[in-house]
């Protein structure tokens, strides 16, 4: 899933945080690589930046204690908490009455619910992509192997509408009902790229029926 | 000199409490910084140098970030990690650095040294 749609979920996440418990008075969370993934409205980016530069300051002490979970700290007018959620870090500053160590225990369980969710919402991959209508052309010589050749665009298409990084084989389907599937690649001549066309090998046309200049339907093929 | 008496009692007081906590279950030692001076007492006297390195880094940063988020006078830091922490506590002078095993009630620690 986007990681804008992470962000914008635990910024909402940490502003109703807020809203609940109002001794709150700002958190935020960050990576251990001190990158700030969500932060409520009254974060500055003054107090995120220092507070990533202490905690960088404290490593070699967390180490030592086996790496941090929690650190505390309590003032006289107020308490910081800065927990490790999900392999990041949430701070959470609050006023000198809050129970920081409930309120950091609730983040706690909050924020990886959320997350876990998003997981879940994620959109899954269809299972196959819809078929693409291209014009054929004939790949002839000694030379040419079973691979047909297709669009960079076209496969680029399917490869992100299947989340894969890249479509290695096509089902190739005539008009006539013939079908076959081949290993498919690129087409590497420039001035027929962009015009719908895929080159198939001679040996593969005749198993389809096909002739130059028709048209095929095309998808790529089912893992 | 009445002052320095009183200061001497309470430093008194406060390694006599510690001495009591430091028998009990889970407790890994503590350091004791008053102004001018220092008790130690860690189960393992080796690690006397990492141990006060961790106490006052955890206290430079503790100050640090209770002056960035606005939280006042430093009164307790609790630094949790996956296999032990420090209770840090601040009176006056004296900062109270108690390692002891994660399993272990550092609020309870803290109420038996009546600092917390």
């Amino acid at each position: 899933m986007d990681t804008d749609v992470y962000a914008v979920a635990l910024n909402n996440t940490l502003n109703e945080l807020r809203n609940i418990c109002p001794d709150i008075s700002t958190s935020f969370i960050f990576t251990k690589d001190g990158v700030v993934v969500a932060a409520d409205e009254a974060a500055t980016e003054a107090t995120m930046n220092k507070t990533m530069g202490s905690l960088h300051g404290l490593q070699d002490t967390m180490a030592s204690l086996g790496g941090l979970n929690t650190l505390l700290i309590d003032g006289a007018a107020g308490k910081l908490a800065i927990s490790t959620v999900n392999d990041m870090y949430l701070a959470t500053a609050a006023a000198k009455t809050a129970d920081l160590h409930h309120i950091a225990s609730v983040a706690r369980v909050i924020v990886p619910t959320i997350l876990k969710i998003l997981d879940g919402l994620a959109p899954t991959p269809p299972d196959r992509a819809p078929s693409h209508q291209l014009i054929v052309d004939t790949l002839t010589g000694f030379f040419v192997g079973s691979t047909v050749e297709i669009d960079p665009q076209v496969l680029g298409q399917w490869a992100e509408l299947l989340d894969r990084k890249e479509i290695g084989e096509v089902e190739i389907e005539a008009f006539s009902g013939e079908k076959t599937q081949c290993k498919a690649k690129e087409i590497g001549d420039e001035k027929i790229k962009g015009k719908g066309i895929i080159r198939i090998p001679e040996k593969a046309c005749k198993a389809l029926h096909v002739k130059k200049g028709e048209l095929v339907k095309v998808r790529p093929a089912a893992d | 000199m009445p002052s320095k008496d009183n200061s001497d009692d309470a430093i008194t007081t406060l390694r006599d409490s510690l001495q009591a906590i430091r028998s009990k279950k889970g407790i890994i030692g503590y350091i004791l910084k008053a102004a001018d001076s220092a008790s130690v007492d860690l189960n393992d006297p080796s690690k006397i140098v990492d141990y006060a390195v961790v106490s006052a880094t955890t206290l430079e940063e503790g100050e640090k970030l209770a002056k960035v988020f606005g939280l006042g006078d430093l009164n307790k830091v609790v630094l949790e990690g996956a296999r032990m922490k420090l209770l840090l506590l601040a009176r006056g002078d004296h900062r109270i650095s108690i390692f002891m095993d994660k399993t272990v009630d550092h609020e309870a620690v803290g109420k038996d040294l009546n600092l917390a």
